[in-house]
């Protein structure tokens, strides 16, 4: 599916839901004014004091005027089931908010960065017994587009086998070059400052590229290597 | 008739003399913009990490003749109140983070000082003058926020402390 239609979709199924919430509010409205006030609110976080839509007035017949006394009966001998029903409505209606939020998401990031302009690069550290990470500096093309500073929770979750995603963006097709600065504590605490480069094509698919930090036991140093994932 | 002239124009002189009330732009409600800044031992710190406790933030610089009356305040503050829970973060808004360590040194404060060097945190809180201190609640909101410092003012901190940490 394209993203023109994708975007219809959404916004489709956006506009089916704000209805349904809002004949749900509506009708929730008649419901928790009626309600004991020693009975426990069965939908604490719906918001009441959402006028009903009108269209929501014509549906619900039971969404009389609030404080109508002739109203209150029906409402207060109306059977539990019936709570229950309009909750599972609602936790539905709550899971699809939480679909639509999910596409809108990945949408918002296809359109941002679609994959034939897509260039992503991660970081990965193993063992770094020889190294402790302070920062990193990403320059792509001597343009500097990322710089980030570690804290001491963030290199461990490094080290524990976490890879972060330290730069998303785009790239025209061609040929690129991606420089990156690594800066920490080396061997026998010392300040240390080291630059891995690469050069790499962009074709027509997105380009993932991993900045990986590893220790080279034989020389007892740190190494750094730009991997290419094709 | 040069009666009403005269008070016409004294209403108006009045009026245009009256600054209008300006909005102080103010992120109390709002959540805190995050940042990561390397602190005076070495450490970077990131302020989402201290997610879960209430976090003043005090941005100052040492040309602030009021910042150094009220570090010593927030020293005692924290001493007293960080084992419940409670994080200080003194934010440097100096271009030399050499020399506002050294006065962070001779200062000799428990908390973490942090150096915003090129004043970017400072732009996004939103900064006219200093120093300022900034309550954040912990869930990241920002709940309270003053600008300058006067003897007394860290009453008011204590206040806004004391209610933080009972919620």
């Amino acid at each position: 599916m394209d993203f023109k239609h994708r975007i219809v979709a959404i916004t489709l199924r956006s506009g089916l839901l704000a209805c349904a919430l809002a004949l749900s509010a509506g009708t929730f409205a008649t419901a928790a004014d009626t309600v004991p006030a020693a009975q426990p609110d069965p939908m604490p976080k719906v918001d009441t004091s959402a006028q009903p839509a009108a269209g929501a007035q014509a549906e619900a017949p039971a969404a009389a005027p609030a404080g109508d006394a002739s109203a209150a009966p029906p409402a207060a001998d109306a059977p539990a089931s019936d709570f229950k029903t309009l909750d599972q409505e609602v936790q539905g209606m709550k899971k699809d908010v939480i679909d639509l939020n999910k596409d809108l998401f990945v949408l918002q990031e296809e359109l941002l960065f679609p994959a034939n302009t897509q260039v992503a690069v991660y970081v990965s550290m193993d063992v770094g017994t020889f190294f402790a990470l302070d920062s990193v500096t990403l320059k792509i093309d001597n343009k500097e587009v990322k710089n980030y500073l570690y804290t001491a929770r963030e290199a461990q979750a490094l080290l524990k086998g976490g890879v972060q995603e330290i730069y998303l963006g785009n790239l025209k097709v061609g040929k690129h070059e991606l420089v990156a600065f690594f800066t920490g504590k080396g061997p026998v605490e010392r300040d240390y400052k080291r630059g891995a480069t690469i050069t790499f094509e962009k074709g027509v698919g997105a380009k993932y590229l991993e900045l990986k930090i590893t220790d080279r036991v034989t020389k007892h140093q740190p190494e750094f290597k730009i991997k290419d994932w094709e | 008739m040069r009666a009403i002239l005269l008070a016409c124009g004294l209403t108006m002189s009045a009026v245009l003399a009256t600054p209008a009330p300006s909005a102080v732009p103010t992120l109390v409600g709002k959540p805190a913009p995050d940042f990561v800044l390397k602190s005076t031992d070495g450490r970077n710190l990131r302020l989402s990490e201290y997610r879960g406790q209430v976090v003043l933030i005090n941005f100052w610089a040492r040309w602030a003749g009021d910042s150094r009356q009220e570090m010593p305040a927030l020293d005692k503050i924290n001493t007293t109140y960080s084992r419940a829970g409670l994080v200080v973060l003194g934010v440097s808004v100096d271009e030399d983070a050499r020399r506002s360590g050294e006065f962070a040194q001779s200062m000799k404060l428990g908390y973490p000082i942090l150096f915003d060097t090129t004043a970017a945190i400072g732009r996004d809180y939103l900064l006219q003058k200093l120093p300022v201190t900034i309550l954040v609640d912990r869930s990241g909101v920002v709940r309270y926020s003053s600008a300058g410092y006067k003897r007394g003012d860290d009453r008011a901190y204590l206040d806004q402390i004391r209610e933080l940490l009972r919620e």
